[in-house]
């Protein structure tokens, strides 16, 4: 059973021919020598084998589990870099997400923009804006209307090359002019558009980024103020009429000259004719008003000396001031007064109000001075009196038209309310400065000055009248 | 009573002097009108600047007293008619009116108006004394 299989082992492996080894049985012994030769050799060469192959299959073994290991680790990598892909898409679907946030917010930023160019489009109100370098950058389609222009044919333009423009001029002279800054001065820039202008400065924190006009159309408020003005100047001259018709049947009634009247007729007559005095007075006030709206109301402007403005309108009260008992006295300088120019008409009307004011509301027994003083470039009149004063929180009010103080009403019902404005009116006109300091229950002093011009000034004033 | 044979006496020291009142507010027109006839002047009257310089060129007045605002023509252009007609231009003109502008006052003066009066502020009384005042003048 065992030479079998080592034959055939024998044979597969040398490939000997079985005829060689069966040969004599001398050989036969040999043979067997050499077969177990052989045999051990081939055995020995098995074992070899064998051991040769168990370290094959050892290495196999450990590059198996190498492999293995390897496989595990592009596994473990293939899960990291999975995650890494992940976040990846993450990431990317954030940045998308972002992006789309981003885009809304620029529509949005887009669509306020939007909003408010049409806001500033549409505006009733004209607007410009200047940058720093004071080049036109912004111009609304109701500027447009108003300077019957197109933005582009004005875009980027400097104040100088807009002065080019026949109706850009007024606005750029007026720009130019009053470059703190303007607010509601009034522009005629062509036959039937007022404007009132007013600027605005552009800033940041850090830096000016130019500045804005606004144009306010106010040829509207212009008409009807006009309106009202001619409105009170007729009424007032129709009233005038019949007033005059009263105040002359009156007299003649009073001078007898209608026949004898009794002594009470007469005292019923008196009081009306002083009514329709004070009547007359208020309407010659109302006139006054509506002359100074319409800005006609300086004439004739002569070189005088005050002192005998202020004589005229202190004899006409010398009756009333006795009749009040009212001390009263005219401090006049002891130095010579300069002549100066004055509308006399308008300065007595000024004088009159501050005396009538001073008479009236001071009660018997007080004071009235006027005094005059020679100032440096001016000369400057103050009345005195020891009347009832002005109420403190109603100081700031009293040269505003109509206005009279509570305690005025309470001394004496009648009065316009207009005196003061006229006064100041009248005053400013003048170039000079009216003003005072009261005190409730004890007496108010008013002062105006009057500028005294040397020879070329004055030629300077004259031309603004 | 009194009064009526004072003013009596100086008709005939004026030889009556001859005035017209042009005026067209009736009350005015009447009291100028009764005041200077008891001062003893022939007075005429016209109510609008037209009959009023028909008046005048019919009956050649001494002196016009002339309201400013009034009907068909006014108190300026009444000047200004006169001012072209020799026969008319040397009357004196007293302006009587309810406004008393400059400007007005000064248009007047360079129509040859001697004399502005407004209303309200003067009585009858002292529209006689101006017009005294201007025939004692000529």
């Amino acid at each position: 059973m065992k030479k079998k299989p080592i034959r055939k082992v024998a044979k597969k492996i040398d490939g000997t021919k079985r005829q060689t080894i069966i040969a004599g049985p001398s050989e036969i012994s040999q043979n067997r020598e050499e077969e177990l030769a052989e045999i051990d050799r081939i055995a020995k060469m098995l074992v070899r084998r064998d051991f040769e192959l168990s370290t094959l299959r050892e290495r196999r073994e450990l590059e198996l589990k190498e492999l293995k290991k390897r496989t595990e680790e592009l596994e473990e990598s293939k899960i990291a870099l999975t995650s890494i892909l992940e976040d990846i898409e993450d990431s990317r679907r954030a940045l998308m997400n972002m992006l789309e946030d981003a885009e809304d917010g620029r529509k949005k930023v887009e669509e306020e923009k939007n909003k408010t160019a049409t806001i500033i489009k549409n505006l009733a109100d004209g607007l410009l804006v200047f940058d720093k370098g004071n080049k036109l950058s912004l111009v609304n389609s109701q500027a447009e209307i108003f300077f019957q222009m197109k933005t582009e044919e004005v875009m980027g333009k400097s104040l100088s090359q807009l002065a080019i423009l026949p109706i850009f001029k007024p606005l750029v002279e007026l720009l130019l002019k009053e470059t703190a800054g303007i607010f509601r001065r009034e522009l005629h820039l062509k036959e039937n558009l007022i404007l009132e202008i007013s600027t605005i400065p552009l800033t940041t924190e850090k830096e000016k980024l130019g500045k804005l006009v606004i144009l306010h159309d106010i040829t509207r408020e212009k008409i009807v103020e006009k309106m009202k003005t001619e409105f009170v100047s007729l009424a007032a001259h129709q009233l005038r009429t019949p007033l005059s018709a009263i105040k002359w049947t009156l007299r003649i009634l009073l001078d007898g000259d209608l026949g004898e009247i009794t002594s009470e007729q007469r005292d019923f007559l008196e009081k009306t004719y002083q009514s329709n005095e004070r009547m007359i007075s208020l309407i010659n006030d109302l006139l006054d008003v509506t002359r100074i709206e319409e800005g006609r109301y300086l004439s004739k402007l002569t070189l005088v000396n005050i002192e005998e403005v202020i004589n005229l309108v202190v004899n006409s009260y010398k009756d009333e001031i006795k009749r009040r008992k009212i001390k009263f006295e005219f401090k006049k300088p002891e130095e010579k007064m300069p002549q100066i120019m004055v509308d006399v008409e308008k300065m007595g009307l000024v004088v009159q109000n501050l005396l009538d004011n001073a008479v009236h509301y001071t009660r018997p027994g007080g004071e009235v001075i006027i005094s005059l003083n020679r100032g440096a470039k001016d000369i400057e009149f103050s009345i005195k009196d020891t009347g009832t004063g002005i109420p403190e929180e109603q100081q700031e009010r009293i040269f505003t038209k109509f206005f009279r103080g509570t305690n005025a009403i309470k001394m004496e019902a009648e009065g316009s309310g207009l005196g003061l404005f006229i006064a100041k009116n009248i005053i400013d006109a003048h170039n000079g400065k009216i003003w005072f300091e009261s005190k409730q229950g004890e007496g108010t002093t008013f002062y105006f000055n009057i500028p005294i011009y040397e020879k070329e000034e004055f030629t300077e004033f004259l031309t603004k009248f | 009573m009194k009064k009526r044979t004072k003013s009596s006496s100086p008709h005939k020291k004026h030889m009556a002097k001859k005035i017209l009142i042009i005026e067209d507010e009736e009350i005015v027109l009447g009291l100028l009108q009764k005041k200077l006839s008891q001062e003893g002047y022939e007075v005429s009257v016209a109510r609008d600047g037209e009959e009023g310089l028909k008046k005048m060129r019919e009956i050649k007045p001494d002196i016009v007293l002339l309201d400013i605002i009034m009907p068909k023509m006014s108190g300026f252009e009444v000047m200004e008619e006169m001012q072209k007609d020799s026969g008319l231009k040397k009357i004196p003109v007293i302006v009587v009116s309810n406004s008393g502008q400059p400007v007005e006052i000064d248009k007047a003066r360079e129509l040859g108006a001697k004399d502005w009066l407004i209303k309200t502020e003067f009585d009858p009384q002292e529209v006689i004394n101006k017009v005294k005042k201007q025939l004692k003048n000529l």
